[in-house]
């Protein structure tokens, strides 16, 4: 059931009781672990923190502390499945689910003892009724029973007539049920066939904070990093994202507040929180300008770095902003302070005549110290080149820790590797986009167009995770899109795969909704996946939170696309 | 060589990673304190000689056993200062009470330099908190807080906490647990104090 009054029903429950924190392994959930991790010190509620990277691992995790913990919060995870029957719990276990996945299984929506959802329900859900989905049996069977009692109490003269009329009775029970259950199940399908995100969890627990008066700034940035983080890997359509960026503006402007005076000014040590309208290079105050072009999705696709003509362009852009190209080499921040001062004016009008619009967009900066500046975009970068870091010895929850302590103000030196790790990332990308565009690879299939990493393919190994992979996809099909000459492959949907796991022989495919300018981003590819894995009893592994994302066996993957390609068409 | 037997006793201490007692070791300071002996004697007659008979030349032999005794001096005093203070540590680390394995490698007068010092950390300890007294070799850091929060560096298994409730301790899993209960497993590593 939804929670209305999220102090009375969640927070002041959980507050004597010892918590268990079972928590997905995205960004959106470690900045919403955080904010409740701030809570929770608050106020001495003793917790328990689990990482957990899918639904095995979630399923372990519950195993083992079933016995301890009577609350369980899940952060990013759970409100897509039939917890109940996925878990098995005890009649006293209470799980509360803050989780951007959409749908929310009609299960969880309609049990009132065992689930709590910490979602709003003013996000556009579009819930079946319950009388739709789920009928009691008792009315049904109350009718039967009672006419046989009536047949087998009637005197044999009257028999014959009350049979008939109880057997075209039946036979109409019969019908209506099974018109019924047709209609259960086409509206079922319509509900849970696509996939989306709805509001940020961070933003959720962060206006819990609000409303308890314990929000500090650090949860406010940790809330923007959180919504930051579904913007950056696409997961909410661009007006859900400014509606949500202006709710946390009004939040940032009351925490600002105090900066008014002149007098009283803040300390240069403590944190500020401020709006910026920034430019789309990721990661640009902590690289070269030039580099930042290079590996910016949006920037690259629209240039088409890729071909000699494109870098030709990239230069008479440059020159066109007057900007001399040793500048424009040398780290941000040592451009010279002339250039910066209007960098952003500048590349706006210069953008403007090469065709890209959008070269800015609305977002947060945070700044404390001299030193330390950062937009909110370059911290979702570090945080997830963290998160998925594919360096030896180092398990999912290892790199799970330090994401999350990159999160704090504390820990600059982990932001600043984090930093490091997403550059190579993004040129990793980058790199390999402009491979799979120059050498063809993305192949069309009919009904969506297929592209696959081969082993020898050097960086594959960072695609082996599923963010990255997701990135990679995104970024490509956006690469594709400006390139294809053929108008039709432009609204087709993409599907990636990639080596997983070279012992195991397996391989990773992630799912993407088409590109277009307005696109409601819901990934119908869950569903589907499932229905060819079924249908071709292919061994796959759907482990991951986000349906879209699966693992499969190497040997399948020929006869899993076929069935795709036939169901799809 | 001079000196050469005051040096092994330093070496041998720094072998010892930090903290452990090596055995005490009677011999070696015994030569040392010997080698001393000699040197005087050896000084004290070339003295005498020099001062009697003006022989100038003797000096230098007697400057050079001169910086050769206070060589030995300063050794011998920074080998035996160095053991009483990892014996001040063991306080710290083990309690009152220590191990016999370690007591072993004692001498006598060290252990009465141990008595007195647990006597006057007691009477410190018992002075502090207006007359009530305070175990300030509980907690590694000034408590600041009654919970903290700990990171799990090694899969301990199952916690029993105070009021009888039962954690499992994983790699990589984070609780917010009461202070006194998670000291002793952060002395032993098993978990490790996170500051956010």
């Amino acid at each position: 059931m939804f929670i209305t009054d999220i102090r009375k029903e969640f927070y002041e429950v959980v507050a004597n009781q010892r918590v268990a924190l079972l928590v997905a392994s995205d960004i959106d959930a470690l900045c919403a672990c955080k904010i409740l991790q701030a809570l929770f010190h608050c106020d001495q509620v003793q917790y328990t923190l689990v990482p957990v990277t899918g639904w095995q691992d979630l399923g372990t995790a519950f195993l083992e502390h079933k016995e301890q913990f009577q609350y369980f919060v899940l952060i990013n995870c759970g409100a897509n499945v039939d917890l109940l029957e996925m878990l098995q719990p005890d009649d006293d276990s209470v799980f509360f689910i803050c989780d951007t996945h959409r749908p929310v299984d009609v299960v969880n929506v309609y049990n009132d003892t065992q689930i709590k959802l910490l979602i709003k329900q003013e996000d556009d859900l579009g819930v079946p009724s319950y009388d739709d989905i789920f009928r009691d049996e008792d009315d049904e069977e109350g009718g039967d029973s009672g006419n046989e009692s009536e047949d087998g109490s009637e005197p044999s003269g009257k028999r014959r007539r009350f049979d008939e009329g109880a057997v075209e009775r039946r036979i109409d029970r019969q019908r209506a049920k099974r018109e019924w259950e047709a209609r259960r199940r086409e509206i079922l399908f319509e509900y849970e066939q696509y996939e989306y995100h709805g509001t940020s969890a961070a933003v959720m627990l962060f206006e819990l904070a609000w409303v308890l008066t314990k929000d500090t700034k650090d949860m406010l940035w940790w809330a923007i990093i959180g919504l930051t983080d579904q913007w950056v890997h696409d997961k909410i359509t661009h007006m859900k994202y400014v509606t949500d960026i202006a709710t946390m503006q009004r939040h940032v402007s009351r925490h600002n507040h105090r900066n008014e005076d002149e007098e009283n000014s803040l300390s240069i040590d403590c944190m500020r929180i401020s709006f910026e309208y920034d430019l789309r290079l990721t990661l640009y105050q902590h690289w070269s300008l030039y580099e930042s072009i290079c590996n910016s999705c949006y920037t690259t696709c629209i240039f088409k770095l890729w071909t000699l003509n494109g870098q030709k362009k990239l230069q008479e852009f440059l020159a066109d902003m007057g900007l001399p190209l040793k500048q424009v080499r040398q780290k941000f921040n040592s451009m010279d302070m002339s250039i910066k001062e209007n960098l952003k004016d500048v590349i706006e009008e210069s953008s403007n005549k090469y065709g890209m619009k959008d070269i800015r967009i609305q977002t947060f900066g945070v700044h404390f110290g001299f030193k330390n500046r950062f937009l909110a975009i370059d911290m979702v970068h570090a945080t997830a080149a963290l998160l998925e870091s594919t360096e030896k010895d180092e398990s999912n929850s290892d790199n799970f820790i330090k994401a999350l302590d990159s999160l704090s103000r504390g820990n600059l030196d982990r932001l600043h590797s984090g930093i490091d790790l997403a550059k190579k990332k993004l040129i990793a990308i980058q790199q390999t986009v402009a491979s799979c565009i120059c050498t063809n690879l993305i192949l069309s299939q009919g009904p969506f167009l297929y592209c696959y990493l081969m082993e020898g393919t050097p960086d594959v190994k960072l695609f082996s995770r599923p963010m990255a992979l997701t990135l990679l996809c995104k970024y490509l099909l956006k690469a594709f899109v400006h390139s294809a000459r053929n108008k039709r492959c432009k609204l087709l949907p993409l599907i990636m795969a990639a080596p997983k796991d070279v012992e195991k022989g397996t391989v990773i495919v992630v799912g993407i909704p088409p590109e277009s300018e307005t696109s409601d981003k819901k990934n119908f590819f869950g569903r589907a996946f499932e229905k060819a894995s079924e249908s071709t009893s292919s061994r796959t592994l759907h482990d991951n939170f986000d349906t879209s994302i699966i693992e499969l066996k190497t040997e399948d993957r020929s006869k899993f696309l076929d069935a795709l390609i036939t169901l799809l068409s | 060589m001079f000196c050469e037997k005051a040096i092994e006793l330093i070496r041998e201490l720094q072998r010892m990673s930090d903290g452990q007692l090596p055995a005490f070791n009677e011999d070696g300071l015994r030569q040392v304190l010997q080698e001393m002996e000699a040197l005087y004697e050896q000084n004290q007659t070339d003295v005498n000689e020099a001062k009697a008979d003006g022989r100038a030349e003797l000096i230098p032999s007697i400057k050079l056993r001169h910086c050769c005794l206070l060589r030995n001096q300063r050794c011998l005093t920074a080998y035996l200062y160095d053991r009483l203070l990892r014996i001040r540590a063991l306080r710290w680390e083990y309690g009152s009470v220590l191990p016999a394995n370690v007591r072993f490698h004692m001498c006598a007068e060290e252990v009465q330099w141990f008595t007195h010092y647990k006597k006057s950390l007691a009477s410190f300890m018992r002075s502090l908190g207006g007359g009530e007294g305070l175990d300030i070799t509980q907690d590694m850091k000034p408590p600041k807080s009654l919970y903290i929060e700990v990171r799990c560096l090694k899969d301990h298994g199952e916690f029993e906490i105070d009021d009888g409730t039962v954690i499992l301790l994983k790699k990589n899993s984070q609780h917010f647990l009461p202070r006194w209960k998670c000291e002793q497993l952060i002395r032993q590593g098993v978990l490790e104090h996170v500051m956010s």
